[in-house]
C-alpha cells in the first residue's frame, strides 16, 4: 500500500525531532531557537502523518481503524496532536525531546509488524462505531501524552532528588508544572475515554456482537485510568507515585491491546 | 589612526586601586569633555564598574594620545601616587578583542554573567550622548553587543547559576516553576540566608517570613525583604503554610529532624517541600531528604553544583573565543578596507573645525 510511504516519511521528521533534542542538550538554556526548530520539525511530521491516515481513511472507507497497524498509528497520531496543543499553550520546554522518541516507537513497531492486514470478518457500519472508536483511540493519545509529561516528571525528580544535575536540568520544566499538566491530561483522556465507552455500549446494542477480550481491555483500561483519576484527584497518591503508576497504566493499555488484538482470530 | 584601550580591572588592580578610579555615573558626560579637552582624540567612551574602569579612544597619534589618557586618568581622580603599574592597554586588534571580551562577560570576575553587557550599553549610550563617539567606536560597540549576543545565544557560556543564592532560586523555580505563590521561612538570619532569600525575593517569592533567635535581626532582615517577622518558637505552627525553608542557625544540633517533619508534612497542602539548610553544623537531618515531595540542599550541595557550573563556563570559554576571534577579524577588515574613507574624513572635519572651534566635534 503506497500511502505507507507517508507514514515512514513522517518517521524521518519525528527522527530529525530526535536529533534536535540531542543538539538542545549540548546547547542547553540558549537552545530557544531550537525548539521553535524541532516544534516546526514536529509539525511537518504531523502534516504528513495526517496524509496518510487520510489516504488510508479513503481507501477504507471509513476511519482508519481496521487493524492493528492503523489502530497504532492512530494513537500516535493523536499524541502528536496533544504535543502540538500543549506545548506551546502551556509553554512546556522539552516536551517534544520526549514526545519524539514515544511516537517514533509506536510508529516503527507498527511499521516493521506484520499486522497491517485487511480485517478478516467484514465491517459494520453505524454512526456509534464510527464515533466511538476515534474518540477512544484520541483518549489514547492523551494517555500517550501524559506518559510523556509523566516520563519527564520522573527524570527531574530523580534530579532534584539525588542532586546530580545533567544539562536537561534547566531545559525540563519545574516538577509542579508537570504534575499539573499530567493531571490535566488523565483527565481529558479519562472523559474522552468515557465518551467512547458510551458510543460503545450503544453500538453494541445495535450491532449486537463484540468480541468480549476487546471489551474487558477496554473496560479495564477505563477502570485503571478512573482509579488513578479518582487518587490524584483526592490525593491519595501524589507525587512520583502518580507519575509511576501513570506511565504503567500506559504500557499496560498498550501491551492489552496488542494481546487482545493477536488473540483475536 | 589607531584604536586604543587603556584601563584596569579586577585582575590588575585591587579593590582601593579601582574605587579610586571609579567615574561617577552622574559626571561621566562632564569626564568625557575632560577627556577630549586633555587628550588628542578623534573619539572615546568610558566604561566605568565596580569591577573595571576603561577609556576606549581613536588616536590619530598614539605616542601623544596614551600618555595623555594616563595623564587625564592621574589627574581627573586627583590622586597623590601613579597607578600606572595597575593599569594595562590594548591597541588596535588586540583594543577590539578586549571590548568583545569585556561584553561578552569572558573578562568577568564572574565568568559568563551578563550584567556587564547592561554596563557597557550604558556606557557607550553616555558617549554617545555627549559626542564622544563617531563612526569607528559606534561600529565597534554595535558590533560588541552583537557578537555578545551571538555568543550567549550559540553556547553554554552563561548557562547555569555560580552563587549559592543563585543556585538556591533555580532549584526552587525547578520545583516549583513561579515563585508567586511560595511562601519561604527564613530560619537565622546568616549573610548566606539573607542573600538567598533576597535571590528568590527579587525572583517574585510571594510571602516572606523570617525568624531569629534575636528578634530585633529577624525584623531588620523581614524589613528589608518586605516580610514578616515571627518569634523563634513559632516556626513550627507556621510551617503549614511553607514551601520553602532557608535555615542557617548556630544550633549545635539539627532543629528539623525527621521525626518532627512527619507530622508537620501532614498538616501541609500537598506541595512539595524545599529544604535550604545553610548551617554549619547542619540544621535539618539529612534523612528528612529522604521522604516522599522533600528536596533537602546543604551548603556543600549548593556549593558543589555552583563550582560545578563554573567549570561548565570555563571549559564553554573555548568555543567563545573561537568565535570571538571570528567577530574581531571581521571588525578588524572592515576598519582596513575603509581606513582610506576614514582617514579623508577625519582630515576633512578637522579642517572645517579649525574655522570654528579648538573643542572636540561630535561625530555622526
Amino acid at each position: 500500500m503506497t500511502d505507507r510511504i507517508f507514514l515512514w516519511l513522517a518517521q524521518a521528521f519525528y527522527a530529525a525531532s530526535c536529533a534536535v533534542t540531542l543538539r538542545r542538550l549540548r546547547a542547553g538554556d540558549g537552545g530557544m531557537r531550537l525548539q521553535r526548530a524541532n516544534y516546526g520539525v514536529m509539525a511537518a511530521g504531523f502534516a504528513l502523518h495526517t496524509v496518510f491516515l487520510y489516504l488510508r481513511g479513503h481507501a477504507d472507507g471509513r476511519c482508519p481503524l481496521t487493524n492493528l497497524f492503523e489502530t497504532q498509528a492512530f494513537v500516535a497520531w493523536a499524541a502528536v496532536l496533544f504535543f502540538l496543543l500543549i506545548g506551546p499553550s502551556y509553554r512546556v520546554s522539552f516536551l517534544g525531546a520526549f514526545t519524539a522518541p514515544l511516537v517514533l516507537i509506536i510508529c516503527l513497531a507498527a511499521l516493521m509488524s506484520p499486522v497491517d492486514v485487511v480485517a478478516a470478518t467484514p465491517l459494520v457500519h453505524s454512526a456509534w462505531i464510527d464515533f466511538h472508536a476515534p474518540i477512544a483511540i484520541v483518549a489514547c493519545g492523551a494517555f500517550a501524552l501524559a506518559f510523556v509529561t509523566a516520563a519527564m516528571y520522573l527524570v527531574q525528580e530523580r534530579q532534584l532528588k539525588t542532586r546530580r544535575l545533567t544539562s536537561s536540568f534547566l531545559l525540563l520544566p519545574s516538577i509542579e508544572q508537570l504534575d499539573v499538566i499530567h493531571f490535566r491530561l488523565l483527565i481529558m483522556g479519562f472523559a474522552m475515554l468515557t465518551a467512547g465507552m458510551v458510543g460503545g455500549i450503544v453500538s453494541y446494542r445495535i450491532v449486537g456482537h463484540w468480541t468480549t477480550p476487546k471489551i474487558i481491555w477496554a473496560s479495564s483500561v477505563w477502570v485503571l485510568y478512573g482509579t488513578l483519576v479518582l487518587a490524584r484527584g483526592f490525593w491519595t497518591l501524589r507525587g512520583r507515585k502518580v507519575a509511576v503508576a501513570s506511565m504503567t497504566s500506559f504500557v499496560l493499555m498498550i501491551v492489552g491491546f496488542w494481546g487482545v488484538n493477536l488473540l483475536r482470530p | 589612526m589607531n584604536l586604543i584601550v587603556i584601563g584596569l580591572n579586577h585582575r590588575s588592580a585591587p579593590v582601593e586601586v579601582r574605587e579610586r578610579l571609579a567615574f561617577a555615573k552622574s559626571n561621566l558626560g562632564e569626564a568625557h569633555g575632560s577627556l577630549l579637552a586633555a587628550a588628542p582624540l578623534r573619539e572615546s567612551a568610558i566604561l566605568s564598574t565596580c569591577n573595571r574602569v576603561e577609556v576606549y579612544a581613536l588616536a590619530d597619534n598614539v605616542t601623544e594620545a596614551v600618555p595623555a589618557v594616563r595623564r587625564f586618568l592621574h589627574e581627573h581622580h586627583k590622586l597623590a601616587d601613579s597607578v600606572d603599574p595597575y593599569l594595562y592597554e590594548h591597541r588596535d586588534e588586540g583594543c577590539v578583542q578586549h571590548l568583545f571580551e569585556v561584553a561578552c562577560g569572558l573578562d568577568s570576575m564572574v565568568l559568563g554573567e551578563t550584567e556587564i553587557l547592561g554596563q557597557v550599553k550604558d556606557a557607550y549610550s553616555t558617549a554617545q550622548e555627549v559626542g564622544a563617539t563617531g563612526v569607528v567606536l559606534n561600529r565597534l560597540f554595535q558590533k560588541a553587543f552583537s557578537a555578545a549576543k551571538h555568543i550567549r545565544s550559540t553556547t553554554a557560556i552563561t548557562r547555569g547559576s555560580t552563587s549559592v543564592g543563585t543556585v538556591a532560586v533555580d532549584l526552587a523555580e525547578k520545583i516549583f516553576g513561579k515563585l508567586g505563590k511560595c511562601t519561604v521561612m527564613v530560619i537565622g538570619t546568616g549573610e548566606i540566608s539573607a542573600a538567598t532569600a533576597r535571590a528568590l525575593r527579587s525572583r517574585g517569592a510571594g510571602t516572606i517570613l523570617v525568624c531569629s533567635r534575636t528578634h530585633e535581626r529577624a525584623e531588620a532582615l523581614a524589613a528589608e525583604l518586605q516580610g514578616c517577622a515571627i518569634s523563634y518558637e513559632q516556626w513550627a505552627s507556621e510551617f503549614s503554610a511553607v514551601d520553602i525553608v532557608i535555615s542557617s542557625t548556630a544550633a549545635p544540633h539539627p532543629i528539623v529532624t525527621k521525626d518532627k517533619l512527619v507530622p508537620l508534612l501532614r498538616t501541609r497542602r500537598p506541595r512539595p517541600l524545599f529544604l535550604i539548610d545553610i548551617a554549619v553544623p547542619r540544621d535539618i537531618e539529612r534523612a528528612c531528604g529522604e521522604l516522599d515531595s522533600v528536596y533537602l540542599y546543604d551548603i556543600d550541595d549548593l556549593q558543589l553544583i555552583a563550582r560545578e557550573n563554573m567549570a561548565a563556563r570555563e571549559r564553554e570559554s573555548v568555543a567563545c573565543q573561537t568565535l570571538v576571534a571570528q567577530h574581531v577579524q571581521r571588525f578588524v577588515n572592515w576598519l582596513q578596507n575603509n581606513h582610506a574613507a576614514l582617514e579623508e574624513r577625519y582630515r576633512n572635519r578637522a579642517t572645517n573645525a579649525t574655522l570654528s572651534s579648538p573643542a572636540h566635534t561630535p561625530a555622526s
